[in-house]
């Protein structure tokens, strides 16, 4: 009796997070799994979503597959353009936001609360509204050119379509996130084991190398993860500014496709295979924090 | 029972020929194509296999009324108390005159918005109730008619439609106006810099070729409207049938903005308005509506004479006009007539023209009267759309199931980039 009791409080503890996966992941993912192994409306020509699986057709999956990989592939140089875009963009966060993390974590000092303010505070404005700035300011007439004019160098056409400013954006947007990562991660390593470091006689770098960056690999892990994942599948960044077709990232794919009526179906495939990539990193990401979590214990 | 559109086929295009088989043939055809000469598509020969046949100039159709679906009765009093529903695109409309519309007629007016004619369509069919369609483009009235979502329209309610060009009460995509009445009426075109481009297009032999100047790299950008994006491609290599089922053509209009997109690196977007006033970009293939409205975005110490907007002068271009309806779901039929006349009266007409840039078919609403109204700066009166244009520009149209899948596969392959 005192089993059960027991048992049907930890249903009900565990009853809004299932709730929550069943309506908001599984019910939605179904519902797309329907219409990328559904039908046509021939007169709308909307996507007509079968929900039982043996009535299901392959043919928008088929055409994907053809679109990525057939002889008339368009969408596999587009593919590859954003795992390329993404790298770099990733790299750049890394680079850019280990250090500041770094300095906020070690250095800050008592001023640190006024840090992690500064780092929160782009999560004030939203990301749109923080691109469409930015829109502003590199337009022909706008403060980057103007600046760039003060000391001498002509205007630079940035909206021009440019790989450059397409992954300088999504550096803009996305690293924040990595940088409260990393802060979190850093902040949890002990000094003495670093001051054990420079006690066994390392240097500066040495200890760095030796003790915190290893230290650190979980949460660059966790950063990278966090940053890349919704990079790979980011189309506004690209369509505000650029918005031109020799840029266009696997998101600005599934989303023409997805605003096409007609191939709202490939657009569904396109975008659980996109899922089916993210796994991966994901279960990496999974499995090494097991094991890391093993070895601490 | 099959639906009257069930099975359309073009006769431009080989029954078997996929969307795969289209892309799978595009680089071999697109070489043929110097060589063979290409098939003149024939609209009058895109039947359907039911009762219905797409609508041409030259094969005008005459929607059926449905049983259960008709016109509501001639005399009936505006319901009171009541809340307009209307349903229409992000900034189509003067809130003023809606406003005007609510104060005469002791109502309330909801305005609800869409971004696209898909998703407006999407939503209407899930069962969103709204008494008025503004905005529906002729392309999609079959979907509309067929499907049952839209009512027939009760002309005593609407005597203002004399006031609208002749041509809207008999024409050709609603033989006697079942269905519809005129909204708006536009041009696409090719709208420049003059400050900053050395050419003119009104000088040009093949003024829809002015994008492809690679020494405006960077600085040139087509409308994001698949329908709009292949036209251009079309009229640049001359081809004027902008309902095509020829996949040739398609192809040809593909390989040709694909040219364009590596000659200038080709900017996709709708922001003609701003972006040629802004000076960003220099060649923007645009919408008349939009450049009419390039005075309020023209940055501070620019003249907006700067802004040029080129259309053939023959008349002989792409011209569309949008139309409005009241859906069979309407709980206000006569307020919703109501406010349909209302919307084809001059005064309110140009008020609403102030605010939205695109011109409604009024025999009243002459460029002397927008220029007058100061809507229009004198230097971009081409942006005003005649009679005469409807009657000899090229519509682009409702294509058969299978074409239009060609024609967006095309779309989707430029806009993306190879």
């Amino acid at each position: 009796m005192r089993r059960q009791k027991k048992n049907g409080f930890f249903i009900a503890l565990a009853a809004p997070g299932i709730i929550w996966l069943v309506l908001l992941f599984i019910v939605p993912f179904y519902a797309v799994l329907a219409i990328a192994m559904g039908k046509l409306n021939e007169l709308f020509e909307s996507p007509v979503a079968v929900w039982n699986p043996f009535a299901w057709s392959s043919e928008n999956l088929i055409d994907v597959w053809h679109d990525i990989f057939g002889s008339a592939a368009f969408a596999g140089p587009i593919v590859v353009r954003t795992i390329i875009y993404v790298a770099i963009a990733s790299l750049l966060c890394l680079l850019i936001g280990y250090p500041a993390a770094y300095f906020v974590a070690r250095f800050a000092g008592r001023r640190k609360g006024l840090f992690l303010v500064l780092l929160v505070a782009p999560f004030w404005i939203s990301y749109m509204m923080r691109m469409l700035a930015w829109v502003d300011l590199l337009q022909t007439g706008g403060y980057v050119n103007k600046a760039l004019g003060w000391v001498g160098i002509s205007p630079v056409n940035w909206l021009g379509g440019k790989p450059a400013t397409v992954v300088l954006g999504l550096v803009y947007g996305y690293i924040p996130y990595l940088i409260l990562v990393l802060y979190a991660g850093l902040d949890r390593i002990d000094p003495a084991l670093i001051e054990a470091g420079r006690d066994l006689g390392l240097g500066r770098i040495r200890t760095f190398v030796r003790v915190t960056l290893p230290m650190s690999r979980q949460p660059i892990l966790t950063g990278l993860l966090i940053t890349v994942l919704p990079m790979l599948g980011d189309y506004y960044t690209n369509q505000l500014l650029s918005g031109a077709a020799s840029t266009s990232m696997i998101g600005n794919l599934i989303q023409g496709q997805l605003g096409t009526p007609g191939l709202e179906g490939q657009g569904a495939v396109l975008s659980l295979l996109l899922l089916l990539v993210l796994l991966v990193p994901m279960i990496y990401y999974v499995i090494a924090t097991n094991r890391s979590s093993q070895v601490a214990s | 029972m099959a639906h009257p559109r069930e099975g359309w086929q073009g006769h431009g295009v080989p029954r078997k020929l996929t969307r795969r088989s289209f892309l799978g043939r595009s680089a071999g055809a697109a070489l043929a194509l110097g060589s063979v000469p290409l098939l003149d598509a024939c609209a009058s020969a895109l039947a359907g296999s039911g009762t219905v046949q797409l609508p041409r100039p030259n094969n005008p159709v005459k929607w059926p009324v449905f049983a259960g679906n008709e016109a509501i009765k001639t005399g009936l009093a505006p319901e009171t108390n009541a809340t307009l529903q209307v349903y229409n695109w992000v900034a189509y409309v003067n809130q003023a005159v809606v406003n005007s519309f609510a104060k005469k007629y002791k109502c309330k007016v909801q305005v609800t918005t869409f971004n696209t004619m898909d998703e407006a369509l999407s939503k209407l069919r899930s069962g969103l109730q709204f008494d008025v369609l503004m905005g529906a483009t002729v392309d999609v009235l079959g979907q509309l008619i067929e499907s049952k979502l839209v009512q027939p329209v009760n002309h005593s309610y609407i005597p203002n439609i004399t006031q609208a060009w002749p041509d809207f009460t008999n024409p050709f995509y609603d033989q006697g106006w079942r269905y519809t009445v005129p909204y708006t009426i536009y041009t696409t075109g090719i709208s420049w810099r003059k400050d900053l481009v050395n050419e003119n297009p009104y000088t040009m032999a093949n003024p829809w070729a002015m994008p492809w100047q690679s020494k405006y790299k960077g600085r040139v950008a087509i409308l994001d409207d698949y329908r709009e994006g292949i036209s251009l491609g079309l009229m640049k290599n001359g081809i004027y049938d902008l309902n095509t089922t020829d996949y040739r053509q398609i192809n040809l209009a593909r390989h040709a903005l694909e040219e364009l997109s590596s000659l200038v690196n080709v900017r996709i977007d709708n922001n003609d308005y701003t972006e040629v006033p802004d000076g960003d970009t220099w060649i923007h293939h645009a919408w008349s509506g939009d450049m009419a409205a390039a005075a309020s975005y023209m940055p501070k110490g620019v003249n907006v004479d700067v802004v040029g907007y080129w259309f053939p002068t023959d008349g002989r271009g792409p011209v569309a006009n949008d139309t409005n309806v009241v859906l069979r779901s309407a709980t206000n039929p006569v307020l919703a007539h109501e406010y349909l006349n209302y919307f084809l009266d001059l005064p309110n007409v140009i008020e609403n023209i102030s605010f939205n840039g695109y011109m409604q078919p009024l025999t009243g609403v002459t460029p002397q009267v927008l220029v007058k109204e100061q809507i229009l700066p004198s230097s971009l009166l081409s942006t005003i759309v005649l009679p005469s244009y409807f009657r000899r520009g090229v519509a682009e149209l409702q294509l058969p199931v299978d074409v239009d899948a060609l024609w967006q596969q095309a779309w989707l392959v430029v806009s993306n980039g190879i």
